[in-house]
């Protein structure tokens, strides 16, 4: 009995290590972790949005002879086959094709990079290019109440500056924004920027910028061919901010001051080579003044006003192609007010003026004569808004800033625009 | 010269340090006066937003980048409720000790657990968090936890008054259960009603208490009621034997209006924070306004 129990134990005891082993290895479950990935960080993907923003647009011209429309003393025929525009883009460089338009995508990606920074960059596509709209670093903890960026940006310059297309309240930039500075002061420099330490907002702040934008300033020399004659290319960085903003709030009712202003260089070589065209190497200094003023009605009702002024002066030398030259002095200003409701949660209207006010234009101190002043636009937008990622907006314009040698032209504009948001995008300021 | 500068920029700072009240900046009121419950008057401590609008949709106006320039604490609600307004304030406060991760910036959702946390999400279920329900307020005891939480805060930057903070705390806390048991036994006779919200803004109070929401007056969270929406909450009212339409103070009540005069159930307008009705002035009158308008109003 005993040696039974003995053989039986003998017996017995593989096959309980085996079936404890059977059960650890099922447990363990060794085919499961064939296949890991050891290094992957999906805790770390930056922030990421798409904005995809579509239009139809239609207006009283056909492409042919819109293309060669000009406002005069700002924006001429020759800019749009010069610089940038030999392709056919138009010269009024936020203007829409007619029929649909796939305006761009924006791509953003934004996250911490360490303690100290903060990273945002800002791909625009369309669609055979993609660009590198923005891409810079802000400091977080600077000390002085100090803030310091650095990179590829939007100016600070003005209010509509520094905001991004789809915040916009209407589907274009103003014409004043647009002759100065192109598709906006955008450009590679560094910025700094204090909060003062009072109990209201008052931000003062200045940039230096590379300075190639196309409207106002540029930095490349120019070779007239006809003068013999080589004009060297700016020192770079080339442009000079500064601004100064202040805010406060009557209980609901929010105001927003600025004042700015931007000094540089101007290189602009206007096909100087080729018949009808010129160059100018200039001194030019901007200044604005801007004020929004926001009245909160509750958590989603709202009217804002807002309006911006702005004046360029710019001092130096014309040459024109057969080589001859003079004093090019050109004193212009402009500006643009809005009023913008949201009476419901998802339904804003806008209307919006803006004008060009003084275009004076001296040659050899002699001053043009023809160049119009009287230059304006009106806008008027209806927004619906399903959601707050999505957006569709009808606005009109009815544009009186065009001419087509002597003629004025006045254009009636109809644009249709959807601006959707997918994915993580960070918060707008105010 | 340059010595006696230092020195007397170093005699500015310490003077700064040693004798100023900590002050504090918080996200909504609540947790303003949460902390003046803890803090008293050692602390300085003030609100960015208003208690009577959307804490989802508050206007992230320039001036209260000055009012977080100087703060040495920032208390948020976090769970993404303030994701559509903090996050640009902050870093433009240029404020190094209140930046995320620095122990001036506290984050009151990491402390509770959330409900109704989504295991997916996607844009088209509307406006979802996907940390989960952040009206976390509303659940009584919540509060106590989050009590202790600015008590160790406190303590943390400003040890001198820590036992100071301990008192306030104890106090509070003893009190606070009292409370929650009264409101336990008023809302008694209301365990298992049925309700239905305008937005999910009182989910924690009513599960908290026994009352069952059973749907909202939005089709989806942050999008407005649709009529197709309305007439189906209509039949979901008169299906369900629902009681109450529980409307927040910042949406429009015409939808809910409109439901309640096709099934004659009541509306009941609930504060959700301190300040969005004018009876709110603290955490304590926040609960006691709630409770005295679900039994009477």
């Amino acid at each position: 009995m005993k040696r039974a129990f003995i053989l039986f134990t003998i017996f017995l005891f593989p096959i309980c290590v085996l079936s404890q082993e059977s059960e650890l290895l099922h447990n363990a479950d060794v085919h499961k972790s064939k296949y890991s990935s050891p290094f992957a960080q999906p805790k770390f993907v930056p922030d990421i949005s798409l904005i995809a923003d579509f239009s139809y647009a239609t207006r009283d011209y056909r492409e042919e002879e819109y293309k060669d429309f000009a406002i005069p003393g700002f924006l001429d025929a020759h800019k749009r086959s010069g610089v940038g525009g030999s392709d056919g883009i138009y010269a009024f460089s936020d203007s829409q094709r007619r029929g649909f338009n796939l305006n761009y995508g924006e791509l953003n990606l934004q996250s911490a990079v360490d303690p100290y920074f903060d990273l945002f960059s800002n791909f625009t596509l369309t669609e055979s290019t993609f660009e590198i709209e923005e891409l810079y670093i802000t400091s977080k903890s600077f000390p002085f109440n100090l803030q310091v960026r650095l990179g590829k940006f939007f100016s600070n310059f003005g209010r509509l500056n520094s905001q991004h297309e789809h915040q916009w309240d209407f589907a274009d930039m103003p014409v004043v924004n647009n002759v100065f500075f192109g598709d906006g002061l955008l450009e590679r420099g560094v910025q700094i920027s204090w909060l003062a330490p009072l109990d209201f907002y008052l931000l003062i702040g200045g940039e230096i910028l590379h300075g190639e934008n196309e409207a106002s300033f540029g930095s490349d020399g120019f070779y007239v061919r006809n003068a013999d004659l080589r004009i060297k290319g700016s020192d770079r960085p080339n442009i000079c901010t500064g601004f100064i903003k202040i805010s406060w709030d009557i209980d609901d009712f929010v105001v927003l001051g600025g004042l700015s202003g931007a000094v540089g260089r101007t290189r602009s070589d206007y096909n100087v080579n080729e018949d009808e065209g010129y160059a100018i190497d200039a001194c030019t200094s901007i200044y604005g003044v801007d004020l929004t003023l926001k009245y909160l009605i509750d958590s989603y009702r709202y009217i804002s006003f807002q309006g911006e002024y702005l004046y360029r002066n710019m001092n130096g030398s014309e040459y024109a192609y057969d080589g001859s030259s003079f004093d090019l002095r050109r004193e212009q200003s402009g500006m643009y007010t809005q009023l913008v409701v949201r009476p419901f949660i998802q339904w804003r209207f806008g209307v919006r003026y803006d004008f060009l006010h003084m275009n004076e234009i001296y040659v050899d101190s002699v001053r043009d004569p023809d160049v119009q002043d009287n230059l304006d636009r009106f806008s008027f937008m209806v927004e619906y808004n399903p959601s707050e990622f999505t957006r569709f907006r009808l606005q009109y314009n009815r544009d009186r800033t065009k001419y087509q040698g002597d003629d004025r032209k006045i254009i009636n504009e109809i644009i249709l625009e959807c601006n959707f948001t997918i994915g993580a995008h960070g918060a707008h300021k105010f | 010269m340059r010595y006696t500068l230092l020195a007397l920029l170093a005699v500015f700072v310490f003077s700064h340090l040693a004798f100023a009240e900590l002050r504090v900046i918080t996200a909504y009121p609540y947790i303003a006066d949460l902390i003046e419950k803890i803090g008293r008057d050692r602390i300085t401590v003030k609100a960015l937003a208003r208690g009577s609008r959307d804490p989802h949709h508050i206007v992230p106006r320039p001036s209260l980048i000055a009012k977080m320039r100087r703060a040495d604490l920032l208390v948020i609600n976090g769970a993404d409720l303030e994701i559509g307004w903090i996050p640009t304030l902050i870093r433009d406060s240029r404020n190094p000790s209140i930046q995320p991760g620095k122990s001036g910036f506290l984050d009151f959702s990491r402390y509770v657990k959330l409900i109704q946390v989504p295991d997916r999400v996607s844009r088209a279920q509307g406006d979802v968090h996907p940390a989960g329900n952040p009206h976390f307020n509303l659940n009584p005891e919540y509060i106590i936890v989050l009590a202790r939480v600015v008590e160790k805060k406190l303590c943390e930057l400003d040890g001198g008054n820590c036992a100071y903070y301990g008192r306030n705390f104890s106090q509070f806390s003893e009190m606070w259960l009292k409370r929650i048991a009264s409101w336990k036994k008023s809302l008694q006779h209301l365990k298992g009603i049925k309700v239905i919200q305008y937005h999910r803004s009182h989910d924690y109070f009513l599960e908290y208490f026994g009352i069952i929401s059973i749907g909202e007056m939005e089709p989806l969270p942050g999008i407005p009621p649709t009529s197709r929406h309305v007439l189906k909450t209509i039949q979901r009212v008169k299906d369900n034997n629902v009681r109450l339409i529980l409307q927040d103070v910042y949406h429009s009540t015409t939808p809910s209006r409109f439901v309640a005069d096709r099934t004659g159930v009541r509306i009941v307008v609930l504060p959700h924070d301190v300040g969005s009705l004018k009876k709110v002035e603290d955490i304590v009158s926040l609960y006691d306004e709630i409770v005295r308008r679900l039994i009477h109003d």
